[in-house]
């Protein structure tokens, strides 16, 4: 009796301790208006007064002229004392020479708003009518097939923080990833299906260090990504779930469906035009913005410049979804993610927000980014390309609440078709680092 | 002395875990030198019957990893032109253990001399070093190291290129830390699309010499000896005819010599065929798996003892007994499989099956001189099917978890005896010697094999992992095991805490179950650790700091 009665005691105890780490995490919640209904009265009514002036500081004690340029969602993280936005020209940012030139035609969009038969080599749609019932969708596809998505090598590393900016886990870790279809072209002849793969290995924490993730997403957008992960304490590669996007990864504070702003299916989503709003974003910057405010969760000393951007709202589908409602800035010139804020079902108050950092191709020529900390890059690479490099984001968990603050340091990268097809294999996953 | 060496390692545990170092993860000792590597230290502690606890182990590892980076983009050492060898790195995993509970503990310390207690307490172990070279469409790596084949978790199919290493902590921690690595050659040949296939490749293993079993502690004073359904002694008695002798056993290793001759090799096709990702498996080697031929049991009633220095009145002489420890020739066919269903179930199924030839068995007695056994020596080899099937599925359980899934995974094991007899036996068991009139003798033992094998065998296991906190620092594990036919079951319960990047607490509980009376069954889930009278419920915390 007494050995169940402990057995039954132990049983308890763990349970108890689940619950309560599984419930602890949204007794928690970040003050301030973060509400759907603000964010939405703030896109619609708040308009900038004040134009700014390039080489302009502003700090704290500017807070009414950037609240018009800030979403009113970010607020909270992005107005601090010390903060310093130097503000620079709003700046055209040419696509590469042959962009468009070389797009078959016969695409289209169906009634679910998925784009159908396009091969790529330019923007699917480069002039957007906000009139159009299917603007939205149009953006964002623009923004899925936008130039520099791939083709580069990535070096990352993330800082995992609680409040006041302690450091909970970091991480390292390599992207590599090649477009397949170019429009005209496939780089590997044979795999026209495919649209581009990505290969990404962690370095560490060593607990993680060696894990290697294959993805493969294909041109047909109804056909679910193939992904596998090779984890080096098993020794061989392991089938992973695509369709499921909606849980953090990794410890991280972002889930698949929010890469870049979006990265879910067209079709699991009810898709608005907004309209188009002007906002400050980190365009151009020099190099990868230090983490500041008092919890290290947003960029500190950045160069900001005022964006037009396309304001799509994201409603997903289903019931179970954590999300009632997404926002998603796209900067109407590039098609690049700028902002991302998503809403809690439960409340409609602000469960999650990601902010882009990116770096125009040409101004590597006059200032370089900071040298990757494991792995060297030679940026005179990127020079010429006319793209943006991602530099990094901020991912934040209002509700935890909890970020991630990202460097990527990103040099482009071209394969031969052979060394693609070596690289992007299976076969390159059957072993690792160990 | 001791306490000393005890110390040393606490302080050099607690120094490497407060002090600031330069990196979080890999070293970059130069350009092209990596280093990484881990120092943990392993506290188990036994609580037969959730009663009296025992301290059982308290063993610190220290690994460390180095990758050397010698050729790159064709360029060896920076200055050599290498051609289409692109790229080629060589690794060295190197692991050293000592595990103090053979000082801290007097009965350990008692219970064994001086040499055998050195040997159970270190290993100091370069335990892989293999060169990769990148030359597309080949890659190839030489060397000792692991190759896994397979979709099998923890359970052996397809995945038997490596033995084993059963002795310090049975299959209970991570294989990659218990398998034995070997020295071979591993090729990759990249074939691509192939007709309706994608992503194919040939892969070959050559093992030319190494041959190494599997490795069972079989002392059962060790914490984790392997003793069967019997008890914790050592046979030091027969029964031959109903009269009681004293045992002189002599066991002879007759494993495969490092020779070419006892090479080992496999291949397997692997493709993707309508997002079905499969394997054709095929490897030529040893069963890692020891059997034993009885070679001669003769009776000498010169003495009432195999010693004659030692006096005895309850034994009639000494049975001289001779095995032979043999590791028969095996094939092993297979095929691997997995496709991920994303519409209906979500869920990522995998499948393995294989054709084993070469299974040592032991053979009851009655068998002797029979058609099963004419050469009377209580051994056969026997032909297994196994089949796996097996599903993985990240799973929402919101009240328990409302920021990220749990990963589910769930396998079915089934093995079969494909020429069966009911004459198979399993692990024999250690009993109190009786004599004619059934009365126990005191100190004497015999070993017994009632251990009968079932034809068909199953193993069921569920898994469930997530993580919890804002940085998903704490992270839960359970873990279920049943083996339906002998009712025995394990159960584990763990939690990581990721204290930081550097410095990881575990903490674990394993439960030993089984249903009294049952056989131990083959796998010993529930019953060769947890026996009704001699639970092995244990649990475990480790440290550890990683860099």
């Amino acid at each position: 009796m007494k050995r169940r009665a402990l057995a039954k005691s132990i049983c308890f105890v763990f349970l108890v301790a689940v619950l309560g780490l599984g419930t602890s995490s949204t007794t928690v919640q970040a003050a301030g208006d973060q509400s759907y209904d603000t964010l939405r009265h703030w896109i619609e009514h708040s308009r900038p007064e004040t134009d700014l002036t390039p080489g302009q500081h502003l700090t704290l004690e500017d807070r009414a002229i950037l609240e018009p340029l800030i979403p009113q969602s970010a607020w909270e993280y992005y107005f601090y004392d010390g903060m310093d936005m130097e503000i620079t020209e709003t700046g055209t940012y040419p696509p590469p020479e042959d962009w468009g030139q070389n797009v078959p035609s016969g695409y289209q969009l169906d009634e679910q708003g998925v784009l159908v038969g396009f091969k790529g080599g330019g923007f699917p749609f480069p002039d957007i009518d906000e009139d159009d019932p299917q603007a939205a969708q149009k953006v964002i596809w623009n923004m899925m097939w936008r130039p520099g998505a791939e083709d580069y090598v990535m070096p990352m590393v993330g800082w995992s923080r609680s409040p006041n900016g302690q450091l909970d886990r970091q991480f390292e870790f390599t992207a590599v990833t090649s477009r397949y279809a170019r429009g005209d072209h496939c780089l590997v002849p044979g795999y026209e299906e495919v649209k581009f793969k990505q290969l990404m290995e962690f370095r560490s924490p060593r607990d993680m260090a060696g894990a290697k993730m294959l993805t493969k997403t294909y041109v047909d957008h109804y056909k679910e990504d193939n992904g596998w992960m090779y984890m080096p304490a098993q020794r061989k590669p392991r089938r992973t779930l695509a369709s499921e996007r909606t849980s953090e990864v990794m410890g991280m504070d972002f889930i698949m469906e929010d890469f870049m702003g979006f990265g879910g299916k067209v079709y699991e989503h009810t898709w608005s035009y907004l309209g188009k709003r002007r906002l400050l974003a980190t365009m151009d910057v020099e190099t990868n913005p230090e983490a500041g405010g008092p919890h290290l969760w947003v960029p500190k000393n950045a160069r900001w410049e005022v964006r037009e951007a396309h304001v799509l709202l994201i409603d997903p589908k289903a019931d179970d979804h954590p999300y009632s409602h997404k926002i998603v800035f796209v900067d109407t010139e590039t098609f690049w993610t700028l902002w991302m804020f998503a809403f809690d079902r439960q409340d409609d108050l602000l469960l999650r927000m990601n902010q882009h950092f990116l770096k125009y191709s040409e101004s590597f020529a006059h200032e370089t980014a900071t040298q990757s900390p494991y792995m060297k890059l030679d940026y005179s690479n990127n020079v010429g390309q006319r793209i943006f490099y991602h530099l990094g984001e901020t991912d934040i968990n209002a509700k935890k609440p909890h970020a991630t603050y990202m460097h990527c340091y990103v040099m482009t990268r071209h394969f031969s078709s052979g060394r693609a097809k070596q690289v992007y294999s299976v076969r390159n996953m059957v072993s690792g680092r160990r | 002395m001791r306490l000393r060496i005890c110390l040393a390692s606490c302080a050099l545990f607690l120094g490497l875990a407060v002090m600031p170092a330069p990196s979080w993860g890999i070293i970059a000792v130069t350009d092209d030198v990596e280093l990484e590597g881990f120092v943990k230290t392993q506290n188990i502690i036994r609580t037969p019957m959730f009663r009296d606890a025992e301290f059982i182990m308290q063993r610190n590892t220290a690994q460390l990893e180095g990758k050397y980076y010698f050729l790159r983009e064709s360029q060896a050492f920076g200055r050599f032109s290498t051609g289409p060898l692109e790229e080629a790195t060589l690794t060295l995993i190197g692991r050293g253990v000592y595990d103090s509970i053979y000082d801290i503990r007097h009965t350990y310390n008692e219970a064994f001399g001086k040499d055998q207690r050195l040997n159970r307490q270190f290993e100091y172990k370069l335990r892989e070093a293999f060169v990769d070279m990148v030359l597309p469409p080949f890659t190839l790596r030489l060397g000792r190291q692991q190759v896994v084949w397979g979709e099998t978790d923890n359970f052996r199919a397809l995945d038997v290129i490596n033995p084993l290493d059963l002795r310090w902590h049975a299959n209970w921690e991570p294989w990659e830390d218990i398998r034995i690595p070997l020295w071979m050659a591993r090729a990759i040949y990249d074939i691509g699309k192939l007709g309706p296939l994608e992503e194919s490749f040939v892969e070959a293993v050559w093992i030319p010499w190494d041959f190494q079993p599997n490795k069972v502690a079989a002392d059962p004073r060790r914490p984790w000896g392997f003793i069967g359904d019997g008890l914790a002694r050592v046979a030091n008695s027969a029964i031959v005819e109903d009269e009681l002798f004293d045992l002189n056993l002599m066991v002879r290793d007759d494993k495969p010599s490092k020779k070419f001759k006892n090479g080992q090799a496999g291949v397997r096709f692997k493709a993707i065929w309508g997002g079905i990702d499969f394997s054709l498996n095929y490897f030529y080697g040893f069963s890692g798996d020891p059997g034993f031929k009885s070679r001669s049991a003769r009776p000498d009633r010169r003495y009432p003892s195999c010693d004659p220095t030692q006096a005895t009145n309850v034994t009639q002489g000494c049975l001289h007994a001779v095995l032979d420890r043999v590791h028969p020739r095996s094939h092993v066919v297979g095929i691997a499989a997995n496709y991920s269903e994303e519409k209906y179930t979500q869920s990522v199924f995998r499948v393995e099956t294989t054709f084993t030839t070469g299974v040592p068995v032991a053979l009851d007695p009655t068998a002797a001189f029979t058609r099963l056994d004419p050469d009377g020596n209580l051994f056969d080899t026997a032909d297994r099917s196994v089949v796996m099937l097996a599903i993985d599925r990240p799973t929402w359980i919101r009240p328990l978890n409302d920021i990220r899934t749990f990963f589910l995974s769930a396998q079915f094991f089934w093995r079969r005896y494909l020429d069966y007899s009911r004459l198979y036996r399993g692990i024999p068991s250690v009993l109190r010697a009786r004599n004619s009139g059934g009365e126990v003798v005191p100190g004497r033992f015999v070993s017994k094999n009632r251990d009968k094998v079932d034809q068909n065998e199953f193993v069921i296991t569920f898994s469930a992992s997530t993580s919890y906190g804002p940085g998903g620092l704490w992270q839960p594990l359970f873990v279920f095991a049943l083996d339906p036919l002998s009712t025995g079951a394990y159960n584990k319960f763990a939690m990581d805490y990721l204290w930081s990047n550097y410095f990881i607490l575990r903490f674990e509980q394993n439960f030993f179950w089984r249903v009294r009376s049952h056989d131990p069954g083959p796998w010993g889930i529930g019953d060769l650790y947890g026996r009704p009278r001699d639970s092995r419920h244990e649990s475990v915390v480790s440290a550890i700091f990683q860099f």
